[in-house]
């Protein structure tokens, strides 16, 4: 009977090694962060432990240098990679797993995007039937949906058992995707992101947040999550989907030029508070030297590469917002939905565009990268907190989003035609309220 | 003459772990959400709703808003004209409802009353919110400048079980562990993805802070934002929707047994008062007596599983004794023998309690009341006590002074 009780964690200093490595540490077991040094890696418990808040799971951290990878890795039941996002680099790892690890070990990436066949390219049978991807959303301790990666030679009962594993003793929901880019909730997600910044170029971004925003089913506005994410990881993830996918999303992953020159001069979002993103706070002092006054919320001229006060560009939101949020505050989520359908005008017509665009996508990856509309829904819903797709067919009905699919000439994905023959319910995970994806 | 049973047909939950705030909600969704989820859990349809009762502690202090009653209204066309009231006794407020509810159906004036306990308190921080729960005690002498002023009121039992018989900080903190394990089966609990072990909750530092004597923050319960609705029912309807589903009204359970005692609302005085009984809260202990006359029943051993009210830490020690599960001031013998956990002989809040669970004040009652419906009717899914036919709970408002106990079963 296969046991995990033994981990380590290569590049357990960074955000996702360290998150990871809480996780494990949380449920008792005993994990091993590695890092360059020991210092880094102590580093890593320190996020470990400020993340459990609990100095208590200190007892289940052990922490060295690479230096100490064989030994550690020799009697690891699982080994997590969880260095930078390059294949070259996270090769060169498993090609030092390889050598040092048990025959029975198994061997997992926690990869956000790159081709699992690629990695396990020229590897043993053994490293190849026990390696797969593990993708946990960041941060790992408070966002539960993950990916369960196999790749073809992965031996099937071993994908089973780590997705037991995950959901019994780590308490995550997890999904199996295919190996195929960026998965499906990044594949999924980063589409109506990038979509989005697209039609920042024409619409402005104010007014692409504003219509956008939580009311439309999820936690944080597009643009303001791209900002969150950091716009190289949006780009990557984007050009990898555009050099490696074909379908009808495919001009929706072309990164905007302005994204593009203003990434090359070091705007990378939140993680460059100076130069920012989409938006940019600026203090006061700052403002009134470098700006010529205005402190504060800063936005994002894409035009012109150029950041105007937010105060200055607020108006008043559309209609439909305004509405929908009304409705969402007190609960009335199905009526407020329906706006979405059936309001006429400009704003409605854009969001709908991007929303049931969102729908069409995601449920028409049911087949090619996931077996079913649960595994869509769960991580949508579970990793990056947006509403699930099949739950807004459930509230908008089936019937009306197909009509309004035609006539947005969008894809109508095939699960959705069944089911709408079917007239069951399309979202089925349990103790789920829908509530929860849509503010006021 | 006997008053005619008071069946439970189910009720919903709302996931205790949400931020409505957050949100943007308004606490009318609070109850909307509830009372939909209620209605679409148990199949009843709205026009057969007769009567609405609200359990909830402090929405004019929490959301600024009064008179819930009539939210309810606001939920179904089919509720217009329904009579509706809200109840209020602290963190009891949603067991009041209950109670008032239950009381009418027994009294034959209607056959099916809608139950909601509500609380919305993320709408403040900690410290204003724990001054807000400060006028559930006697504000002006027990918390008027006081910081956490609860927290100190339940150290204080601890202290004077302490003083009694000998308490253990250690027995506390593994109830605490006991409660967050729990809580990690209840897909609904505020804490189910939450870090917590036996060695954190005996820690005393920067993660695990004092608030006020004894207690710690691992023997806290949460600040949560929730809603619970119930539906109960006169046999007459209970006949007839068994029918319609195809079962038969033995298979629904019922409110076996109730009881219901206020002691003075000062700490001090309730420790005044009970110095000659051998039960720190004598009229804690007497509601529990109550409940197991009406409900027939002759020992807590009966019992297949306890709900209880955790607010702290100290006050699950409390339950224990006053249930009978051990003499008075053993408590943590029962402990020690594991006797409270799931697997245990009788366990004590299966679904994680106040501390892993929530407590979302007004609504506490009612959701203690739910999942003891969810026992005793097998649907408890990871939580369940296999094979349990009979429940209580025990929903206390104040320091110890509003105490309500169901005995809940088939």
């Amino acid at each position: 009977m296969k046991r995990i009780e033994r981990v380590v964690i290569l590049g357990a200093n960074g955000a996702m090694g360290a998150g990871s490595g809480e996780t494990f540490a949380a449920a008792g077991i005993t994990t091993t962060f590695l890092a360059r040094d020991r210092d880094k890696a102590e580093r890593g418990r320190a996020r470990a432990v400020s993340m459990a808040k609990s100095e208590a799971i200190s007892r289940y951290i052990r922490t060295g240098g690479y230096e100490e990878l064989p030994a550690a890795v020799a009697e690891a039941d699982l080994v997590l990679e969880a260095v930078g996002e390059e294949l070259p680099l996270k090769r060169q790892f498993f090609d030092l797993v390889e050598r040092h690890r048990r025959e029975d070990s198994i061997v997992a990436t926690v990869s956000s995007g790159l081709s699992m066949a690629a990695m396990a390219a020229g590897r043993s049978e053994s490293f190849r039937r026990h390696f797969l991807g593990i993708h946990l959303f960041n941060p790992p301790n408070v966002i539960v949906g993950t990916e369960v990666v196999p790749q073809k030679d992965t031996d099937p009962a071993l994908t089973a058992f780590v997705i037991e594993f995950l959901e019994r003793r780590l308490g995550r929901k997890v999904i199996e995707t295919s190996d195929t880019p960026a998965f499906a909730g990044n594949r999924i997600g980063f589409k109506v992101l990038n979509e989005v910044a697209q039609l920042a170029a024409e619409h402005g971004v104010l007014y692409l947040d504003t219509l956008l925003g939580p009311h439309t089913g999820r936690a944080m506005a597009p643009l303001a999550t791209i900002d969150f994410v950091g716009w190289d990881i949006h780009r990557a993830i984007v050009d990898n989907l555009h050099a490696h996918t074909n379908d009808e999303a495919h001009a929706a992953f072309a990164l905007p030029g302005y994204m593009a020159r203003l990434a090359e001069a070091g705007h990378l979002g939140n993680k460059t508070p100076e130069r920012g993103g989409f938006f940019r706070q600026v203090p006061a002092a700052k403002g009134a030297a470098q700006e010529g006054g205005g402190q504060g919320l800063w936005v994002l001229d894409p035009a012109r590469g150029e950041y105007r006060p937010a105060a200055e560009l607020a108006t008043e939101p559309p209609e439909i917002v305004r509405r929908m949020k009304a409705l969402h505050r007190v609960g009335r989520y199905r009526e407020a939905l329906g706006l979405l359908l059936t309001t006429e005008g400009h704003d409605a017509e854009l969001m709908r565009r991007v929303v049931l665009g969102y729908v069409s996508y995601g449920l028409g990856r049911v087949g090619e990268v996931v077996r079913a509309v649960r595994d869509v829904d769960r991580i949508m819903g579970f990793g990056f907190n947006w509403a699930p797709p099949g739950l807004l067919v459930d509230l908008c009905g089936a019937r009306p989003v197909i009509e309004a699919l035609e006539r947005l000439r969008l894809p109508v994905p095939r699960c959705l035609v069944d089911h709408a023959e079917r007239g069951q319910r399309l979202f089925t995970e349990p103790f789920v309220d829908a509530g929860r994806f849509f503010h006021g | 003459m006997t008053p005619p049973p008071v069946y439970i047909l189910g009720g919903y939950q709302t996931d205790f772990a949400r931020n409505w705030s957050k949100e943007g909600k308004h606490i009318a969704a609070l109850i909307r959400e509830a009372v939909e989820g209620a209605l679409e859990a148990t199949g009843v349809e709205p026009r057969e709703v007769e009567v609405g009762h609200v359990g909830n502690f402090a929405a004019e202090l929490y959301a600024m808003q009064g008179h819930l009653g009539a939210f309810l209204v606001d939920v179904d066309p089919a509720f217009a004209g329904l009579p509706t009231g809200r109840h209020e006794a602290a963190c009891a407020s949603g067991s009041i409802a209950l109670l008032a509810a239950s009381a009418e159906i027994e009294a034959g004036r209607y056959d099916l009353a809608l139950v909601v306990g509500v609380e919305q308190m993320k709408t403040v921080d900690a410290k204003l919110g724990g001054d807000y729960l400060g006028t559930a005690a006697w504000y002006e002498r027990e918390a008027k400048g006081v910081e956490f002023p609860f927290p100190k009121l339940f150290g204080r039992l601890g202290d004077e079980y302490d003083r009694r018989y000998g308490l253990k900080d250690e027995h506390l903190a593994h109830i605490s562990a006991v409660n967050y394990a729990n809580a990690k089966k209840n897909p609904l609990a505020q804490t189910r993805n939450w870090y917590m072990s036996e060695e954190h909750a005996c820690a005393r530092g920067r993660y695990n802070a004092t608030i006020g004597g004894r207690i710690k923050i691992s023997d806290c319960s949460q600040v949560t934002d929730g809603s619970v609705a119930v539906l109960l029912a006169s046999p007459r309807f209970a006949e007839t929707y068994a029918r319609r589903r195809g079962r038969t009204i033995e298979s629904l359970p019922r409110i076996l047994g109730w009881g219901h005692r206020t002691a003075p609302i000062e700490f001090d005085a309730k420790v005044a008062e009970s110095r000659q009984s051998p039960y720190v809260l004598p009229h804690t202990r007497q509601a529990i007596v109550d409940a197991f006359r009406r409900a027939g029943i002759a020992e807590v051993w009966q019992l297949h599983g306890i709900e209880t009210h955790d607010c702290f830490t100290t006050s699950e020690y409390m339950a224990i004794d006053h249930f009978g599960l051990t003499q008075p001031g053993e408590s943590w013998k029962a402990v020690e023998e594991g006797v409270i956990e799931l697997g245990g002989r009788l366990p004590i809040n299966p679904s994680g309690g106040l501390i892993g669970a929530g407590h979302p004040v007004g609504a506490t009652g009612v959701r203690q009341l739910l999942d003891a419906y969810k026992q005793v009717t097998g649907t408890a899914g990871e939580m369940q006590v296999p094979g349990a036919r009979r429940f209580a709970t025990l929903n206390i408002g104040g320091s110890g002074t509003t105490s309500c106990v169901f005995v809940v079963g088939n």
